[in-house]
């Protein structure tokens, strides 16, 4: 996690905020009629590319690689939790809401706990070449 | 010889530059860039030098060798190289084709520049090659990841980046090992895709 106090509270607000957009999103496309794995993947898509979108309207501000990879992974997270929920129950705009807020500050909170397991110095510097 | 595509596309990039990189990449960089670059000394050759970001990171008084593929880079580097308190020389050269004699260098320090030279493990030989035996690399770089999902996120998003700038999924600290460096210390600065790499050419 950053140490300064603007990039913790702008990472954070930024991925409640594109959380809540994705969950409203899921629940406006949506509906019970929908096949609940073809609601998630297609919402983890459009979530992801959300996250995209959002990565270049915020990157002034939150920077480069800090700020794209916790917004796509709020888009995907959010997408597929929100996106299997509304097959599966009613859904309230405002759940959709809340649930993709909630996504959008999880997601965060794993890139802390990540960073913090992944970041200093590295044993020996290993990567996988291209997925 | 430059590499006519190459050039040309970082020529068209150059008036962007600052605003697609600088205010948030640079200010959320500048503690690890800061590090790194305080270890700057002797003889330096700084790649890429783009439209200078980096030069306010530099320690003073330092007698700097700088190249950049892209002359409209180098044109509006003018004001922040006018601005540093020590001597900096630029050039447009590909790093593939340096004119620089064998072991001329003290110290090569690049930034953010291996997820954007054509042919990375050959750009970093050649780059050996001008470095004196026991010098030192220090590189600022964003690469891939070793990891899931962030590995998936980069592959993706190279695909969009790539037609515009830099590859966001290089394996560079594995290149740098393949170029015949020994690596002496690789620093996560954040997750595993944005990282401090250094290395010494070893003596023969």
């Amino acid at each position: 996690m950053d140490n300064r106090t603007g990039y913790v509270i702008g990472d954070l607000v930024a991925n409640v905020v594109l959380g809540a957009i994705v969950g409203l999103l899921c629940w406006a496309i949506l509906g019970q009629w929908w096949n609940m794995w073809i609601a998630m993947f297609l919402m983890m898509a459009i979530g992801s590319f959300l996250g995209l979108v959002a990565f270049f309207v915020t990157a002034r501000w939150l920077g480069a690689m800090e700020a794209m990879v916790p917004m796509m992974l709020t888009g995907e997270l959010t997408g597929m939790v929100v996106g299997m929920a509304v097959p599966m129950m009613p859904f309230t705009a405002l759940q959709g809401l809340i649930w993709g807020a909630a996504c959008g500050a999880a997601s965060m909170v794993l890139i802390w706990i990540a960073n913090a397991l992944l970041r200093g110095v590295t044993r020996d510097g290993r990567e996988v070449i291209h997925g | 010889m430059a590499d006519a595509a190459t050039q040309a596309k970082w020529d068209k990039l150059a008036p962007r530059f600052d605003t697609m990189a600088s205010a948030g990449a640079e200010r959320r960089w500048a503690p690890a860039k800061s590090a790194l670059f305080a270890e700057m000394e002797g003889k330096v050759l700084f790649l890429a030098l783009g439209t200078g970001l980096d030069i306010p990171f530099f320690p003073p008084g330092l007698n700097i060798t700088a190249l950049d593929i892209s002359p409209k880079m180098i044109e509006l580097a003018q004001e922040r190289i006018a601005a540093y308190d020590g001597k900096i020389e630029t050039h447009v050269m590909d790093v593939h084709d340096m004119e620089f004699d064998a072991d001329s260098f003290d110290m090569v320090v690049t930034s953010c520049t291996f997820c954007s030279v054509p042919r990375p493990i050959e750009g970093l030989k050649a780059l050996h090659r001008v470095l004196r035996p026991g010098g030192r690399l220090l590189m600022f770089e964003h690469t891939g990841s070793r990891w899931y999902p962030f590995r998936y996120m980069m592959n993706l998003m190279t695909l969009i980046t790539r037609r515009i700038g830099p590859d966001m999924n290089r394996p560079t600290v594995a290149n740098v090992r393949a170029a015949g460096y020994r690596i002496t210390e690789v620093r996560n600065v954040f997750l595993d895709v944005v990282k401090t790499i250094k290395a010494v050419k070893v003596p023969t």
